[in-house]
């Protein structure tokens, strides 16, 4: 078993058998659960095996890498303790991190997480915790440290693991967009939030320039990161607050819209199908709720894809509208 | 293959965007991404070493990976 959905029940003996989990669900069953080599983060949506995409607040959504993890060590951190976390990563295995949403550490990790000290000296995934979409403002997301039996609002915590020596593993990622051949965006600062754009070097009123143009804001812009496309989320367009996205723009950085889709659930669909794993398999795998929600998968089945939803992914930093998965390889 | 030394002057060649090759691993596509841009900030001896050493620690770390590898050999046959 590597993904899949399980009862509490089911889910407390996996911890008592001492396998080693990463787990998303409600916070009434996170918090049921008995200590053990487990971290967890609220998140309701997922795709499980044989079932439809579903809201489950009865299941927990687990992944065991139990398989892969020879060791692993567990800890929160606080925004300040983030630029830490490669130093304290071990070598040659990896490292998995929650966080929930709307959280200083959301933002401080959103915004720096490239620039940590000893970036990447081992690959870091994982996702950020949510909730119920209608319960959004009203519940706070929250992660889990399952070693102390500890729960967080305002920490990420993160699982270092040391994999065992006949495996090998690797971080993938899915994005169904491409950059459009339109205007060039870029910004006068690093944030989240803006009222002003500079289109193609000149100042304009951003909200302005996304109403007249017909901007359609289900697509994300895009930067091109060394050719890795990285997309950032329009979250709403508002007269006086002006564009909120969901993770950060940089200046520096170039950014496109992304090319229109033909059919959104077929796109996502068919990039799925033409991940190439040869002789590797997805231990671990999250998608985004923009995917979610707008490939209409509640209650519809992709047949290549399971795992958990979430506000966000993450694969070495902080990634909008994108698929990503861990992959396990013998030696 | 075992990775080249620093003073291999394709490494200077990358951060600096004189050369680019199409990557796998997606940290190094990530790093470089922050890379390029402060180097086309700020050119200076400094910042390119600086790079250099950052670029090489990632692919020294990630050296059973097996996207890295195949990046090594692009990069240097």
């Amino acid at each position: 078993m590597h993904q899949g959905l399980f009862s509490i029940d089911e889910a407390r003996q996996l911890i008592l058998d001492g396998k080693t989990l990463l787990i998303a669900g409600a916070e009434e069953l996170l918090a049921q659960l008995p200590l053990g080599d487990w971290i967890g983060g609220t998140s309701p949506y997922f795709i499980a095996p044989n079932h439809n995409g579903m809201i489950a607040h009865e299941q927990l959504f687990i992944s065991d890498i139990s398989k892969i993890a020879d060791s692993c060590y567990i800890k929160a951190y606080d925004k300040n303790e983030l630029t830490s976390i490669y130093n304290e990563a071990g070598e040659g295995g990896f490292s998995v991190i929650i966080i929930p949403a709307t959280s200083s550490v959301h933002a401080s990790f959103a915004l720096d997480a490239p620039t940590y000290d000893n970036f990447g000296s081992q690959p870091l995934i994982g996702w950020i915790a949510g909730a119920p979409i209608d319960q959004l403002g009203e519940r706070r997301p929250r992660v889990f440290n399952g070693k102390k039996g500890e729960s967080y609002i305002d920490h990420a915590i993160i699982m270092h693991v040391n994999i065992v020596k006949s495996k090998s593993i690797d971080i993938g990622h899915i994005n169904i967009f491409s950059q459009g051949a339109g205007d060039t965006l870029t910004f006068l600062e690093d944030g989240f939030s803006f009222t002003h754009v500079l289109v193609n070097g000149v100042k304009v009123n951003f909200t302005d320039y996304i109403v007249t143009n017909d901007i359609d804001i289900r697509l994300p812009l895009i930067a091109d990161y060394y050719g890795a496309l990285v997309n950032i989320s329009l979250q709403d367009v508002d007269a006086k607050r002006g564009v909120r996205f969901y993770a950060p723009v940089f200046t520096g950085i170039k950014y496109k819209w992304a090319a229109p889709l033909g059919n959104y659930g077929e796109t996502l669909s068919n990039k799925i199908k033409s991940i190439d794993l040869e002789s590797s398999e997805i231990v671990f795998s999250c998608n985004c709720i923009l995917n979610y929600l707008h490939s209409h998968l509640e209650g519809n089945k992709n047949e290549q894809f399971t795992g958990l939803i979430s506000y966000g992914e993450i694969a070495y930093q902080l990634l909008n509208q994108t698929l990503v998965y861990l992959i396990v390889s013998d030696i | 293959m075992s990775l080249p030394t620093k003073t291999n002057p394709k490494w200077e060649e990358i951060v600096t965007g004189k050369r680019t090759y199409t990557l796998k691993f997606l940290g190094a596509k990530i790093l470089l991404g922050r890379l390029i841009r402060t180097i086309d900030a700020d050119p200076s001896p400094h910042n390119i070493s600086v790079a250099v050493n950052e670029l090489h620690a990632l692919y020294s770390k990630n050296v059973t990976i097996q996207s890295a590898k195949d990046d090594l050999r692009t990069i240097f046959g």
